[in-house]
């Protein structure tokens, strides 16, 4: 095996066994070997987790593992972009999102469903937590340059609040600035369009291929 | 243990991330747990017949609680339990709960694993949306079915006049209001005055307004609190039980352990049903229910839910002598005859298992009113019919209850039903032939496979 195959294998093994500090020392061992990590991304971390992703879908694996798995994908990545960022570059990122839970809702798991898939997938996930008011979504999106916000309501009393985040980013001139999806148990496509929403997920899975499809209405 | 004590220590246990919570407590305990005491799926059956994986479980659940506590999530800080707190509440649970008022006053009490009684059957609109239009047309179709001991959860109210209601406003207050004062005039216009109703009526602490002797739910009515996945409670919640509790309400609290989430498959969120049905107990409740939730399927009659809910209620009824109920949802909807055979189906895994019903409803009904009072009469027939069965002879009925809807279990392409308004003739309150046909249709066939109705 080649150095590079075998830091690669590391790296795989790393994300398989949900191992943030293994993928920590992978990714430097990557670094220390002058491969370029936005190759070591590709080859190293990308395909392990898409695995992982692939395994959730087919309920061979559940939450804790997709979760243990996408922070140590993301412990590994934190090394890789200090590598790039000291050459004046940047790992080129699917879109970064922010993602909350809407005011008056503490459901917590459905969002970190979705956090975990949009991690697995590629994307960089801001998660701000539950019962988020509208402004901390304008906020947070503003401050990170995200290209999506992600909404999630449990309650059919509390998706009026994806409206308001919505109708807040009008009434500043934000609302074209960002792809909009959002989800939960009440949530329906009738209601995204209702209230102007780009996009809607039935589940973490389709809000995933929802992001996936629609690359070119948000990708800045 | 009494609920000071309980608010007490959600003020002063230790400080901890929820996540930190939910994967080093639940997840880590979960996995640990069952390996310690062996609980495993096999991967195929749809009904636990293991008495001895049962007590597995059971010790596993205790553990769990022990290890874990239960998370506060606004003061984020976990209620600790002691092992022999653990076990007095255990010993103190009630068996049996009174509700209710003058003739329709009604019992619900434990139930043991293959119990030849009835269980209580607790049937009504189950919070799926609620047109204010049709809630007291509803409720009343659902009263004026007899077998229905208690109305259950009368509806969801997330309109008035149009107006979507935002939590805790006024509006908000003024449908808890209505809620009461309507679903009290539902069961009196169906000659049951005092027929208990489980409520829960807005989603936020002014669903205490929907209290009112005269005109709203009273004293003698159950109130529903809710756990949240996984072994979490919020100050709402706390509240609420702080004031029904010092009201004197019967308590109902439900938790809805999530197949493929903290817990991972059927066998390990089982571990946690039985932990939340203690920390329940633990809260104050008279009535436990687990109504667990599908990461995938979002229904609790796929094959994993039906083998969960059967094995979480032989665990606890074998155990102890908690009063369980579990819920009903479906992927058919109302109309349909999926919808019928899928809630058959977990009736008879688990009321077999010592378990009450209350239910049923759609997972996800199509817009307002998507349950019908006809399928709670049917819903009330198979559950006393499930009570006549050994768990052998509810597996092969099972079996081929499943196989008649396990293809059509994703939500996009299992039945769209229709709302009550279509399925019943509104003036005379009546089903309409074509919903009465499915009704007949369904228990004719029921009957075939073997489920042994009283008439």
């Amino acid at each position: 095996m080649t150095t590079e195959e075998i830091v690669f294998s590391k790296m795989h093994s790393a994300i398989e066994n949900y191992d943030a500090d293994a993928a920590v020392t992978a990714a430097n061992e990557a670094v220390s070997a002058g491969i370029d990590p936005a190759v070591a991304l590709e080859k190293g971390f990308a395909d392990p987790i898409r695995k992982i992703g692939e395994a959730f879908e087919r309920m061979d694996i559940f939450l804790p593992e997709l979760v243990m798995a996408a922070n140590a994908m993301k412990a590994g990545v934190e090394v890789l972009e200090g590598a790039l960022k000291a050459r004046g570059s940047a790992i080129a990122k699917k879109g970064v999102v922010v993602l909350g839970t809407v005011e008056g809702d503490i459901h917590d798991i459905g969002k970190t469903v979705v956090g975990a898939m949009f991690q697995a997938n590629g994307y960089e996930v801001h998660d701000l937590g539950v019962e988020v008011p509208a402004p901390r979504f304008i906020q947070a999106a503003e401050e990170t340059k995200a290209d999506v916000i992600a909404m999630s309501a449990l309650l059919s009393t509390t998706m009026l609040y994806q409206r308001d985040v919505i109708e807040l980013l009008q009434s500043k001139g934000l609302k074209d600035k960002y792809f909009i999806i959002i989800g939960g148990a009440p949530v329906t496509q009738k209601w995204a369009d209702e209230i102007g929403a780009n996009g809607y997920g039935r589940d973490a899975i389709e809000a995933v291929r929802v992001l996936d499809s629609h690359a070119k209405e948000w990708a800045k | 243990m009494n609920f000071k004590e309980v608010a007490k220590r959600a003020e002063t246990g230790p400080l901890i991330e929820a996540n930190d919570f939910l994967m080093q407590r639940v997840a880590a305990n979960v996995l640990a747990l069952k390996k310690e005491y062996d609980v495993k799926w096999d991967g195929k059956s749809l009904i636990n017949l293991d008495d001895q994986l049962a007590d597995r479980c059971w010790q596993a659940g205790k553990e769990l609680l022990l290890r874990s506590g239960l998370y506060s999530m606004n003061s984020r800080r976990v209620i600790q339990f002691s092992k022999e707190e653990i076990e007095d509440a255990i010993r103190l649970a009630p068996s049996q709960i009174i509700m209710g008022e003058g003739k329709e006053q009604k019992t619900a009490y434990h139930r043991g694993v293959e119990d030849p009684r009835e269980p209580f059957v607790m049937s009504g609109p189950f919070n799926a949306d609620t047109h204010e239009s049709m809630f007291v047309k509803l409720n009343e179709a659902f009263a004026q079915e007899r077998l229905i001991d208690c109305l259950f959860l009368p509806g969801y109210l997330k309109e008035l006049d149009g107006q979507m209601i935002r939590p805790n406003s006024g509006l908000s207050s003024r449908a808890a209001v209505l809620y009461g004062e309507w679903a009290r005039e539902a069961v009196r216009r169906a000659g049951r005055p005092g027929m208990p109703i489980i409520g829960h009526s807005v989603m936020a602490l002014n669903e205490i307004s929907c209290t009112n002797e005269a005109y709203g739910l009273r004293r003698t009515d159950p109130r529903a609190m809710v756990l949240l996945s996984e072994l979490q409670v919020d100050d709402v919640t706390m509240a609420r039980l702080g004031y029904y509790l010092a009201y004197g309400t019967p308590i109902y609290i439900a938790h809805t352990p999530l197949v493929g989430g903290y817990g991972g498959g059927p066998d390990g969120t089982a571990i946690i049903g039985v932990a939340s049905f203690i920390a329940s107990i633990l809260l104050g409740a008279e009535i436990c229910h687990v109504g667990p939730q599908h990461i995938k399927y979002k229904t609790q009659t796929n094959n994993h839910s039906l083998f969960l809910g059967s094995l979480v209620n032989q665990a606890t009824n074998r155990n102890s002598h908690i009063i369980t109920t579990t819920s009903h949802t479906t992927a058919g909807r109302t109309g349909s005859d999926q919808y019928a055979y899928e809630f058959s189906a977990l009736e008879l895994a688990v009321v077999t298992g010592g378990s009450n019903i209350s239910g049923p409803r759609p997972a996800e009904p199509l817009g307002f009113n998507n349950v019908s009072p006809l399928m709670g009469r049917l819903f009330a027939e198979v559950g006393h019919a499930a009570s006549k069965l050994t768990r052998e002879a509810a597996a092969g009925i099972i079996e081929q209850l499943f196989a008649k809807y396990k293809d059509a279990m994703s939500l996009e392409v299992s039945p769209k039903g229709a709302p009550f308004e279509q399925l019943y003739d509104i003036q005379k309150l009546v089903p309409t032939a074509e919903h009465q046909a499915c009704y007949d249709r369904v228990k004719e066939e029921l009957t075939r496979l073997g489920v042994p109705f009283n008439n």
